[in-house]
């Protein structure tokens, strides 16, 4: 296994993103935000001539909006045919790991249970491996409660 | 060898869908060489091609349809109708395996032999069919088409997203330029690249364009074969097949046309006996037609069958219940025939396989609405039917509105929206009752929801009255959203949100305009479910009023007639209203005071729009006529005569102008006819008739020279001396100088009771109690006519 990981930090805990479901990563400049969405719903933002819809991926997690939406960076992915910015506080690094992905251990959060897939080592630190797909598909499911 | 397969199919599907067509169009004329040798091509090519591909089935069928064919061919055996039947059922048959081995499904198994029996044995199946009922096809056979390659359509959306891209850099380069500093050699080259860019964004968008001719191809085999079922004989005609669309709406459009031509057939076209028998011939005419109108294809189904029973109509949808017996009784006849669109009703006695399977009329025209076109009906009962479906050139890019709410813009389809009004207009009256909001708009009630209220936005104060849309979605109820305001008309690129926010179900899509600011697509019906308007109106009252409603709902249209002003503006002004248009010499134009005018005939007529001056000899003019004003309006030229909403688009009071309305894509403003005859009134003293002045001193110079003339351009009616038959009406004035006339009026105006206007010669009044009016202060003359008038 030696796969190319994108480590990023969401919600104050360090993540990794498989290199191949991150199309872009953008800063953020204008959101126009669309009503009648729950706060996991950033907006809508242009990236050239595409609109991708910004997830506020703080918000599934915590269950408040983050307070500054502008200016912060946000991974660019395409699932299931439509792009999306998942925000994000900070982005590290991509490299590859050697040793691939580790079993999870320990007691996970359980607002990170949807999210997480496995552990990924980096640096010394471990980074949770999250699938962006899931937190579009919990999105939905927040939309549809 | 996938590749080989690959083309195989679609090449075989494609030639199948063409083919289809001419068929039928053989059958007609089984003498026509060419359509015969067309067919046999075909079975030809897929023969040689899956012998090579190792398809033994394809070959099979292919292989019978040759052999027999080739016998036609050679003039061993008459294309009748059961082979033309058998011919078509192989190519059926082929086609249901092509797309098999295109999904890499197993074949259909079923006996291939039975079709080829029924091929080589048509004498003895004939007998059994309905007696052949042939289509007469009258198609405008195209040339050989140019030179084509094959792409696959990701490429092309690649393209367009490429072009998109371009488009977005360039407004964005065009906004940096316009911050630094100009230079003209740089702005040089910054307009070469920008045609280029619209240029080319209009090649790549010819791309996904498609002739309407796919779309028809199907119909021929489709009358064919319901005529035949049904014992009826239609002469079909095609036309406009050369017309181009986008390629999804051509795929969106199938469904609804198919649809339509089933009902014709099935309900419109009449057998051959009751047609002899109302005297018509026996072979029904249907009619399709596409054009092209701006930027929307229009395609005309019309038959001359029975049309639509609209009597019949409103008796079902009583027995239904969705309609009361006084309410049907206030329905005018346009009212009526839009009942066809109401789900489940349907005028067929009886539901047969054709159509009537209570999929009706109403999907046919939601999935029409939904994207973005208008189906109209013209019904002629006992003469036939024409039903018209104006659908917009692309899928993708519809005529929307741009509006505001809570601070954000939004767009809202163009079809969706049926007036716009302002809250201050005295038309328009909201009430609020236990926390539910009406608004009573010419005396129809619709439940009416603030946009932000419904969206939760915070709703902020503003101090422009606040814009009421009367929003109808697809096949709901119309019902009123008030929104900050109406911002402008667009033609808006709509491609598809993302599902987390559809699912939100009160959006339709998303757009990008050039400002690069994404804007999401209002839907008109997802926003009266979420704000639960529906239940309110379940009940039977309510149902009337939606009906009441709906009947009202609908945009009338008048004839209007299309022009350019001297200043360039292009506007609107009602037919109706027009005597006639024509060619006055400029020198006839004159100027007194403020007001225009222009010498016709003999008369000066008032020029309405205060031009006198012009820069050609001879000027464009409207005669207009309200019934008894007349005036004049001269225009630089006259476009053409168009169909306009009754009611503009948007309301916009202002001047001479009522509003602005959007005909095939182009926004006119619409001038008010209204203020455009009470300025006149004002200007030129033209006030409504009461009776006649009568002129008692016929024979005095002065009352024949000035007075008369004054009183006759002032718009009254003038009678010189005492009417001889002495009939004199109340309201008539009698105007006479001080003297000897006087004691006779004086006498007359006691007989008859009407008003007399004492004239004096001198400025100042002979005593208190003389009530003489000085003869040339003009004011006071006037009132007291006026007033005798009154």
């Amino acid at each position: 296994m030696n796969q190319l990981y994108l480590f990023a930090t969401l919600a104050g805990t360090r993540i990794a993103v498989e290199a191949s479901e991150v199309e872009a990563v953008v800063k953020l400049t204008e959101i126009s935000p669309v009503p009648g969405m729950g706060p996991h719903v950033a907006g809508l933002a242009a990236l050239r001539s595409r609109v991708l819809t910004i997830i506020d991926t703080a918000a599934l997690i915590k269950g408040a909006a983050s307070p500054s939406r502008e200016g912060g960076l946000a991974i660019i992915a395409n699932i299931a045919g439509h792009s999306y910015g998942l925000m994000v506080d900070g982005v590290s690094d991509i490299c590859r790991v050697p040793q691939g992905e580790l079993p999870l251990r320990g007691q996970l959060d359980r607002a990170w249970a949807p999210y997480a897939r496995a552990i990924v080592e980096q640096d010394g630190n471990a980074w949770l491996l999250v699938s962006l797909g899931s937190f579009i598909d919990v999105g939905g499911q927040a939309q549809a409660a | 060898m996938d590749e080989l397969l690959q083309e195989f199919i679609s090449e075989t599907q494609e030639t199948l869908e063409a083919l289809a067509g001419e068929v039928v169009a053989w059958e007609a004329d089984p003498s026509d060489r060419d359509r015969l040798d067309a067919i046999f091509r075909f079975f030809h090519t897929v023969k040689g091609s899956c012998g090579f591909l190792n398809l033994p089935r394809f070959e099979r069928l292919s292989h019978a349809a040759e052999d027999v064919l080739a016998d036609i061919r050679a003039g061993k055996r008459g294309a009748d109708a059961a082979t033309v039947s058998a011919v078509l059922g192989l190519m059926d048959r082929i086609g249901e395996l092509t797309e098999a081995v295109a999904r890499g499904a197993a074949l259909p198994n079923e006996n291939d032999d039975y079709l080829i029996a029924a091929l080589n044995a048509p004498t003895e199946q004939a007998a059994a069919q309905v007696p052949s009922a042939p289509v007469a096809v009258a198609r405008q056979t195209g040339q050989a088409g140019p030179r084509t390659i094959r792409l696959p359509l990701s490429l092309i959306d690649q393209l367009m997203n490429g072009v998109s891209d371009m488009v977005l850099a360039r407004n964005e380069l065009s906004r940096k330029l316009r911050e630094r500093s100009a230079d003209p050699e740089l702005d040089n080259v910054f307009e070469r690249l920008s045609t280029c860019v619209a240029d080319m964004r209009d090649v790549i968008s010819k791309t996904r364009m498609q002739r309407v001719e796919r779309l028809f191809a199907a119909i021929p085999r489709m009358v064919r074969d319901l005529g035949r079922d049904l014992g009826k004989r239609i002469d079909l005609t095609l036309e406009g097949g050369d017309v181009e669309m986008d390629r999804e709406m051509v795929e969106m459009v199938v469904d609804p046309l198919t649809h339509i031509v089933r009902n014709s057939i099935d309900h419109g076209i009449e057998t051959p006996e009751r047609r002899r028998a109302v005297g018509k011939s026996e072979a029904g005419a249907l009619r399709v037609e596409a054009r092209q109108s701006g930027n929307q294809i229009v395609i005309t189904i019309s038959d001359d069958g029975a049309g639509i029973d609209t009597a019949r109509l409103v008796e079902k949808a009583i027995g239904a219940g969705r309609l009361t017996p006084e309410a049907a009784a206030r329905m005018t006849e346009a009212e009526r025939l839009d009942l066809i669109f109401q789900a489940g009703l349907s005028t067929a006695t009886q539901v047969t396989s054709i159509s009537g399977r209570g999929v009706g009329m109403d999907v046919v025209r939601a999935n029409v609405e939904r994207i973005g076109g208008v189906i109209a009906l013209d019904n002629h009962p006992g003469q036939g039917l024409c039903i018209t479906l104006r659908v917009p050139l692309t899928l993708t890019i519809i005529p929307g509105l741009v509006v505001r709410a809570g601070g954000l813009h939004f767009a809202i389809p163009r079809a969706a929206v049926v007036e716009i009004l302002h809250d201050n207009n005295a038309m328009l009256q909201i009430s609020c009752i236990g926390g539910a909001q009406i608004a009573t708009i010419r005396g129809v009630r619709h439940s009416m929801i603030e946009l932000e209220d419904v969206l939760g936005m915070e709703r902020p104060a503003q101090a422009a009255p606040r814009a009421i849309m009367v929003v109808r979605s697809g096949s709901g109820v119309p019902y009123a959203m008030g929104v900050a305001a109406v911002d402008n008309h667009e033609e808006l690129v709509i491609r598809p949100a993302s599902p987390l926010i559809m699912a939100s179900g009160v959006y339709a899509g998303m757009t990008l305009p050039d400002n690069g600011k994404p804007m999401l697509l209002l839907d008109a019906a997802g926003i009266a479910s979420a704000a639960q308007l529906p239940t309110i109106l379940d009940d039977q009252a309510a149902r009337q009023t939606e009906e009441q409603a709906d009947a009202q709902a609908g945009v009338e249209m008048v004839a209007a007639l299309r022009f350019e002003e001297v200043t360039g503006e292009k506007r609107l002004l009602k037919l109706a209203l027009i005597d006639r248009v024509e060619d006055i010499d400029a020198s006839l134009f004159g100027r007194s005071g403020n007001c225009a005018f222009v010498r016709l005939d003999g008369r000066l007529v008032p020029v309405v729009n205060g031009l006198w001056q012009f820069d050609r000899d001879k000027v464009s003019a409207l005669r207009l006529r309200d019934g008894t004003q007349e005036a004049c309006y001269p225009v630089a030229t006259v476009l053409d005569i168009v169909q306009m909403p009754l009611v503009p688009d948007m309301v916009a009071m202002h001047g001479m102008l009522s509003g602005i309305a959007v005909i095939e894509g182009e926004h006119l403003e619409v001038i008010n006819p209204f203020a455009l005859f009470a300025s006149l009134s004002g200007k030129e003293g033209f006030e409504s008739q009461g009776g006649r002045c009568l002129l008692a001193d016929s024979e005095d110079g002065w009352t024949r020279e000035i007075l008369a003339p004054l009183l006759r351009q002032a718009g009254h009616d003038v009678v010189l001396g005492l009417p001889e038959d002495g009939t004199i009406d109340p309201h008539d004035v009698l105007l006479c100088h001080d003297g000897d006339g006087s004691k006779l009026a004086g006498i007359m105006a006691e007989m008859t009771g009407c008003r007399v206007v004492q004239l004096r010669a001198s400025p100042r009044a002979a005593g208190p109690r003389d009530a003489s009016i000085y003869r040339y202060d003009q004011d006071a003359l006037m009132a007291a006519i006026a007033a005798g008038q009154g």
